[in-house]
């Protein structure tokens, strides 16, 4: 387990070594110069080159990245221009921002958070209790009744569901309050108000994946052997289904929540700008679409690291439901 | 800049001018006022720079005003600010040397805001401009506020570390684009730039090596707002300026929401344009154009007292036009914003292919393409029709939709083969389809060009750049013809790259004319631009003039006192009010 679970880190770390290496090339790839962003207006090519040597951008690439790098686990000086000293984890300075990309992030992830887990633990539920139901009464209305809402739900897109939610109840019914983001911490009524819709809409369109792949993951271990046996033995359908069939049928849901909710603390791009709440997702769209290649690196080294982490914690749970794997 | 006389004592210098087509910008409704005379001044009877500002008809004091905005503003810090959100947003927590007093219905006084008048011209030459502060003016932590913190301002724009923001009183006070190599900031933080002295508490001085008449009109950039050397955090004041206005940050989350609470230090005895209305100002930073329109017109809870900053989009501008309900809550109302098809003068030489340009052109045709008359409205003239002096007129009258006819004779049958060269953005690329038909239409082979939208501006700016067509836009600081017709037409400014004449016109004649206007005195020159303006259409052509953009703005029921400003084209927050 424990020789597993150091594999697994080690792992992780070359692929996030490989991301930060990437993400630090694309920002000499791209046709985008950091230092216009800096000054947008009146500045000749004389002052740009000036700044781009005081920035140390015509430092050779290997010292530039491992200055980044040393900022993230030590912090490092960056300059009087990009507001002095930076503390660990120092992702750099946004000229677009004009902060600190820690800063940023520091104020952004816990919006993603607070919009993905509350959704992802309703879209499990949801999804796989429509699943399982679904199977165990099969061919019933139930049944047929669970399909209809995860066909409905896998066929929309959340631009639609979430400008219709918006109009029902923010702009007609006026039941809810425009979406927003306030703290758990400061308000926890304001907090599930503000955000209640984007869980709601995330929740219906991936519970809907959830909900037939749970479905047709539990008719397939409904019908094997161990089941039979179980049932045979004369053990309860609670016992049989609960215990025994649904952590055979789970875990390939498992995976697949693993990578949905790593993909999404990485950003619900469509979600956040939908309902017009700055989370990660949208912070990384905007500093693309300006060019500010500081977040944008510290927004794509954040995503890979929840999806690699959701990858390890993925590992570990297969262990942990299901008894026929061993961790070596 | 060239000499002007000084500014006569006593009364105001008023340039007043028929408009072609205004709308009213009240927020009463969409209808359009042709008759509308804008009036450009600069006040010098002290009485006009004096507080209080005139109360507006229903206001109240109390409530919160709520300013959605899809992106946040790229600078706070005054000395930074440049864009168009952050110069409107600063006023209500910065003051500067001078200000101007809008009415939002064409009339513009340009007065004292921290000093007495827009400025003294000492020697009537230009090169030496005093400016004396008012008393009483106060910091929002009640400390007075003195030419010594007005001059603490200027100098740290020197800093290259705070870039972004005007440069022209930097290039001015060190004769030199390369002012930050003349006097550095940081190594002299307890002096100031050349030039520029503070004799006495109350005085600021100006001392130019060159003439500067367009000074007073400078001085009312953010770049001359006050601040103490003690309060001075580098970049970090972008996240919390220090107030000199009716307001002061109360909390700034970056990017997301800016709260502004009022400075009770702030007196209105001494503010000719602000005042202190709502309790509160709110930017709220996020929502998609779209998405804070929606929010407004819903007049839903707390933007019943919001306005979308955003102006309405094309998915919303029938929805908004045809529902008589929301006429009350609309504002629309041409801006100096203005849009050309650019002419590389040095690749067509020849004059009547650019005159033929001029005939062939379908404005009509392409306000439609752009998104109609509540984003466009056409023109025919160099300068927009708020410019100080401003004569409309049309050189090549060729009606709404063009005259092929007369476009194909001046061709002779010819067929001119153009490349038009456009950013790869939804907008460029629509005028680039209606364009290319329009002008095939009378004879012309247009080939379209993509340049990379981020990139367009600094390609075209590059004297060598390879295509004969391109749309320009320009929108001067300030609405006088000095900071139009000469950075955009002087040939003798042309270099490698970083070009503002983007034509590349280069005629000697009319180089000459610009210095002998900005020779005249302030009032004579207004109607002299116009001159020009008409002058440099008939005789050179060097663009074809297209439209100037069109604000179309929605609030809520409870939002008033919003207009959109004649200077910057974007709505102003001096007088808004929460109705109660």
């Amino acid at each position: 387990m424990v020789r597993f679970l150091v594999k697994r880190l080690l792992s992780a770390a070359l692929t996030l070594f490989a991301v930060s290496v990437f993400s630090f090339l694309m920002f000499f790839a791209l046709p985008r110069d950091p230092v216009t962003g800096m000054c947008p207006k009146n500045c000749n090519p004389e002052r740009l080159e000036r700044v781009r040597q005081e920035l140390g951008l015509r430092d050779p690439l290997i010292t530039q990245y491992a200055g980044y790098m040393k900022g993230i686990v030590t912090g490092r000086d960056l300059g009087s221009a990009q507001g002095g000293r930076c503390d660990a984890p120092c992702l750099g300075w946004s000229y677009v921002t004009n902060e600190a990309v820690s800063d940023t992030i520091a104020r952004v992830l816990p919006v993603t958070l607070s919009i993905v887990i509350p959704a992802a633990i309703l879209w499990l539920l949801l999804g796989v209790g429509l699943g399982m139901v679904s199977a165990l009464r099969r061919g019933t209305w139930l049944d047929r009744l669970a399909i209809g809402f995860s066909l409905t739900g896998a066929s929309l897109q959340l631009y639609f569901v979430g400008a219709v939610l918006l109009l029902v109840f923010v702009y007609n019914l006026r039941l809810l309050p425009v979406p927003s983001y306030t703290s758990l911490f400061d308000n926890p009524v304001k907090w599930a108000s503000g955000l209640v819709l984007a869980w709601v809409a995330l929740a219906f369109l991936y519970s809907a994946i959830y909900a037939r792949l749970s479905r047709a993951q539990m008719l397939e271990t409904l019908s094997e052997d161990f089941v039979r046996t179980a049932r045979a033995k004369g053990l309860t359908k609670p016992k049989v289904y609960g215990r025994h069939a649904l952590r055979a049928a789970i875990t390939p849901v498992v995976t697949i929540a693993g990578l949905d909710v790593g993909g999404a603390l990485g950003g619900t791009v469509i979600t956040e700008t939908t309902f017009g709440i700055q989370g990660l997702g949208r912070t990384a769209v905007d500093a693309v679409r300006a060019g500010d290649l500081p977040t944008i690196m510290a927004t794509v080294l954040i995503a890979a690291v929840f999806v690699v982490l959701a990858n390890v914690l993925v590992d570990l749970l297969y262990a942990a439901i299901d008894p026929r794997v061993r961790l070596r | 800049m060239r000499p002007r006389a000084a500014v006569a004592a006593g009364g105001a210098i008023a340039l007043v001018v028929t408009l072609g087509a205004c709308s009213e910008n009240t927020g009463e409704g969409t209808t359009v006022d042709n008759t509308r005379q804008q009036t450009g001044v600069i006040a010098t009877d002290p009485k006009d720079s004096r507080g209080p500002a005139a109360e507006v008809a229903g206001a109240q004091k109390g409530g919160t005003f709520t300013i959605i905005r899809e992106t946040p503003i790229s600078h706070l810090d005054p000395q930074r600010t440049y864009s168009f959100a952050g110069l409107m947003a600063n006023p209500l927590f910065a003051r500067y040397l001078t200000t101007w007093k809008d009415d939002g219905k064409g009339g513009l006084v340009l007065v004292g805001d921290l000093a007495e008048t827009p400025g003294t011209n000492v020697n009537s030459d230009c090169k030496v401009w005093e400016f004396k502060i008012k008393d009483g003016v106060k910091f929002e932590d009640g400390s007075p506020i003195t030419s010594k913190e007005i001059a603490y301002g200027i100098a740290r724009s020197f800093d290259p570390d705070l870039a972004g923001g005007p440069t022209y009183l930097q290039e001015w006070l060190a004769d030199s684009p390369e002012f930050d190599t003349k006097w550095d900031f940081k190594k002299n933080k307890t002096s100031l730039p050349p030039g520029l002295t503070a004799p006495d508490a109350k005085t600021l001085r100006f001392e130019f090596a060159k003439p500067r008449c367009d000074l007073p009109f400078a001085v009312s950039l953010p770049t001359t707002a006050p601040l103490k050397a003690d309060k001075d955090t580098g970049v970090n004041l972008d996240q919390r300026p220090f107030s000199s206005g009716p307001y002061k940050v109360a909390k700034n989350q970056a990017g997301v929401q800016l709260t502004l609470d009022r400075n009770p230090n702030w007196d209105a005895s001494t503010d000719p344009v602000r005042h202190q209305y709502p309790d509160q100002f709110v930017w709220s930073f996020g929502p998609t154009a779209d998405a804070a329109n929606n929010r407004v017109i819903a007049d839903n809870g707390a933007d019943q007292s919001a306005i979308a900053f955003n102006y309405v989009p094309s998915s919303l501008v029938a929805r908004v036009a045809q529902d008589q309900a929301l006429k009350s809550r609309t504002i629309l109302s041409p801006t100096p914003s203005a849009n050309q098809l650019v002419i590389n003068n040095q690749r067509v030489k020849d004059l009547k292919i650019r005159q033929a340009l001029n005939y062939a052109i379908d404005r009509e045709g392409l306000i439609k393409a752009v998104g109609g008359q509540t984003v466009a409205q056409p023109m025919t003239t160099l300068m927009p029709s708020s410019t100080i002096g401003f004569k409309a007129f049309d050189a090549y009258p060729a009606g709404a939709n063009g005259d092929v006819d007369k476009a194909k004779e001046l061709l002779g049958g010819q067929t001119p083969e153009l490349v038009l060269g456009v950013a790869d953005n939804t907008s460029e690329q629509a005028m680039a389809i209606q364009l290319k038909s329009n002008l095939e239409r009378a004879g012309f082979k247009i080939t379209v060009r993509n340049i990379p939208d981020d990139a367009k501006l600094d390609e075209v700016k590059k004297k060598d750049n390879p295509w004969d067509l391109y749309i320009g836009n320009w929108a001067a600081d300030w609405p006088s013809g000095a900071s139009i017709l000469p950075v955009l037409y002087d040939g003798r400014t042309i270099k490698a790259e970083g070009n503002s004449n983007q034509s590349y016109l280069n005629d000697p004649a009319i180089n000459a004319e610009f210095d002998r206007i900005l020779t005249l005195e302030p009032a004579k020159q207004g109607p002299e631009w116009a001159k020009l303006d008409e002058r440099i259409m008939k005789e050179q052509a060097p663009v074809v003039p297209l439209y100037v953009d069109v604000a179309y703005a929605v609030h809520g029921s409870k939002a008033g006192g919003v207009f959109i400003s004649s200077v910057f084209g974007y709505p102003s927050f001096v007088n808004a009010h929460v109705k109660q």
